[in-house]
C-alpha cells in the first residue's frame, strides 16, 4: 500500500516548486461544498504556496437556493394540510419569516427526510395529507428526485409533489465567467457532481475559456495533486481538463440517472442566491408531469427575492469576498445563529470559515451588527 | 449535500436494497446502478447508490468521506 502521507507531502513540494516557478497571484476556485470543508477540515490551507489562494464557488446546494424558494416552502408549510419533508440541511435557512424549522416549532408538520423516497413512502401512508418535497441540490441529488417522481406516477399519487429548486452546475460556472466579474485562474470541479454528469461536461472550460480544471477526490492528498495539476497547467501555458477521481468518475458519468432525469425534468430559468437569474439553470418537472408541481398545485407566486441585511452570502458563493469581510461574520451571524445559508449548512463557506478559520476579534474593533436580521429586496 | 460516502451493499434486487453504512444498514435505491450485486462497494448519495466502485478504491477513500459525513451532518461534535 502506498505511504499516503509520502505521496502527499511529494505532491505538496511539487505544488511549491511550480507554484513558485510561475511566480504571480493564482486563484482556483473549488465548486463543491464537499472540497470547501475537506481543505478546511484538514488545514490543507495553511499549507498552500504563498501565491495560491483557494476560492469557493457556488457549491452549496443550499447556499445558492434562492430565497423566494425558502419563503414559499414556510407558505407551505403554513397551510395544515401539507407536510414539507426535506432533507435536514434546509431546516434550518432563514426565510423572510423564520425558518423551516421555526415554522414547524409553531406546529407546521416539517419532516426531515433522508431520501426522496421517504417523502413519496409518507404520501403513500398518508392519503389525508399533501406532501410536498423540497427538492434541492445539484446533478448529484436532483435524479433521485426524478426517481420519486416516477414512482409517485407509478403509484397513482395524488397527494404528492415538488417544490423543485435543483441547480445545475455548469451554467453557474458560465455565468460566473461570462460576467467577467470573478477572475480565476482554474477550477477544481466537483467530485460527486461530476459522478453523474461525467467530466465531458466541463470540458468547454478549458476549450472555451482557456482555463485549466481537474476533477478531484476529496482525500488531502488528491486534492494536493489536484492543485499541482493546475498549477502545472498554468505553468505550461497548456489548459485540459484532468480526471483525478477515476475511481468515481467517468467520461460520460452516470447515464442511467441522467436519462431519467432528462426524462422528468426540462431545463429553465432559476434565481441563484446572490447571481440573480442564470438561463437554464434549473430544472422544471415537464408539462407531463406537470401534476407534481407543487408550486402549480397550491397556485404559488414567487414572492420578490430578498437576503437579509448586510449578509454578503451572494459575494461569498462567488469568491468576490471571504466571509469575515461580512460585518456579521461572528458579530450576530455564527452557526448556532445564522442570518445567512453560508452559516446554515455544514458545507457553507462561512460556517467553514467560523469552525476552522475563525480569527478572534474583539468585539470593540467591530462593526456594530444587530443579531436581528433584516431583510431588503434584491430582485 | 452532494457528498457522497462509500458502503457496501449486502442485499439488492429489483431497485431496492440495503447498504451497510458505518455498521449501519440502511435502505438504498439501486436504479441507477443495475450493475450493483450484493458484496459491491458503492458510493451512497440521498440514499440511492450512485455508483459501483472498484473494491481497493473504496476502502482507500473510506475513511475521508466517512469523516465528511459526520461533519456535514454535525455530529463531529465541534464546540461552536
Ligand atoms: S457571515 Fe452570515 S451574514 Fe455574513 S455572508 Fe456569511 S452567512 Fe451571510
Amino acid at each position: 500500500m502506498t505511504n499516503t502521507k509520502d505521496t502527499t507531502a511529494r505532491s505538496l513540494k511539487a505544488l511549491h516548486e511550480t507554484a513558485a516557478k510561475v511566480g504571480k497571484p493564482l486563484s482556483f476556485m473549488e465548486v463543491c461544498g464537499t472540497h470547501t470543508m475537506s481543505v478546511f477540515r484538514s488545514g490543507l490551507r495553511s499549507l498552500l504556496p504563498e501565491n495560491v489562494t483557494l476560492l469557493s464557488g457556488p457549491g452549496c446546494p443550499v447556499c445558492v437556493t434562492a430565497q423566494s424558494d425558502i419563503d414559499m416552502l414556510i407558505e407551505l408549510a403554513c397551510d395544515r394540510y401539507v407536510t414539507i419533508c426535506t432533507y435536514g440541511d434546509m431546516l434550518r435557512v432563514p426565510g423572510a419569516r423564520g425558518s423551516l424549522e421555526r415554522a414547524r416549532g409553531d406546529g407546521a408538520d416539517v419532516r426531515v427526510v433522508y431520501s426522496s423516497m421517504d417523502a413519496v413512502d409518507i404520501a403513500q401512508q398518508e392519503p389525508q395529507k399533501q406532501i410536498v418535497f423540497a427538492a434541492v441540490g445539484f446533478e448529484t441529488t436532483a435524479p433521485a428526485t426524478a426517481a420519486a417522481v416516477d414512482r409517485a406516477v407509478k403509484l397513482k399519487l395524488t397527494n404528492f409533489a415538488v417544490l423543485a429548486s435543483h441547480k445545475l452546475v455548469m451554467p453557474a460556472v458560465t455565468a460566473l465567467l461570462e460576467g467577467g466579474g470573478v477572475k480565476v485562474d482554474g477550477f477544481l470541479l466537483p467530485g460527486h457532481v461530476s459522478v453523474i454528469t461525467g467530466w465531458r461536461a466541463f470540458v468547454s472550460i478549458p476549450g472555451k475559456y482557456g482555463l485549466p480544471c481537474v476533477v478531484g477526490g476529496f482525500e488531502d492528498e488528491q486534492i494536493v495533486v489536484a492543485l499541482a495539476d493546475l498549477v502545472s497547467m498554468v505553468h505550461k501555458s497548456k489548459p485540459s481538463l484532468i480526471n483525478q477521481y477515476p475511481q468515481a468518475v467517468s467520461e460520460e458519468g452516470n447515464t442511467v440517472a441522467r436519462a431519467l432525469l432528462t426524462k422528468i425534468f426540462e431545463p429553465c430559468d432559476v434565481p441563484w442566491r446572490g447571481l440573480g437569474v442564470i438561463p437554464l439553470s434549473g430544472l422544471a418537472l415537464r408539462p407531463a408531469y406537470k401534476a407534481f408541481d407543487a408550486q402549480r398545485k397550491f397556485h404559488l407566486t414567487r414572492p420578490p427575492d430578498r437576503e437579509p441585511k448586510g449578509c454578503r452570502c451572494g459575494e461569498v458563493i462567488t469568491g468576490a469576498v471571504t466571509p469575515p469581510q461580512c460585518v456579521l461574520f461572528d458579530n450576530g451571524c455564527t452557526p448556532t445563529h445564522p442570518i445567512g445559508p453560508c452559516m446554515v449548512s455544514g458545507e457553507g463557506t462561512c460556517q467553514a470559515w467560523f469552525k476552522y478559520h475563525r480569527v478572534r476579534v474583539p468585539n470593540k474593533h467591530r462593526a456594530h451588527a444587530d443579531s436581528t436580521a433584516e431583510y431588503e429586496v434584491t430582485a | 449535500m452532494c457528498l457522497a460516502v462509500p458502503a457496501k451493499l449486502v442485499d439488492c434486487g429489483d431497485g431496492q436494497g440495503v447498504a451497510d453504512l458505518h455498521g449501519n444498514r440502511v435502505p438504498v435505491q439501486t436504479l441507477f446502478a443495475p450493475e450493483a450485486v450484493v458484496g459491491d462497494w458503492v458510493l451512497v448519495h440521498a440514499g440511492f447508490v450512485i455508483k459501483r466502485l472498484d473494491p481497493g478504491e473504496a476502502e482507500a477513500t473510506w475513511a475521508v468521506l466517512g469523516d465528511l459525513a459526520r461533519c456535514a451532518e454535525g455530529t463531529d461534535h465541534d464546540q461552536y
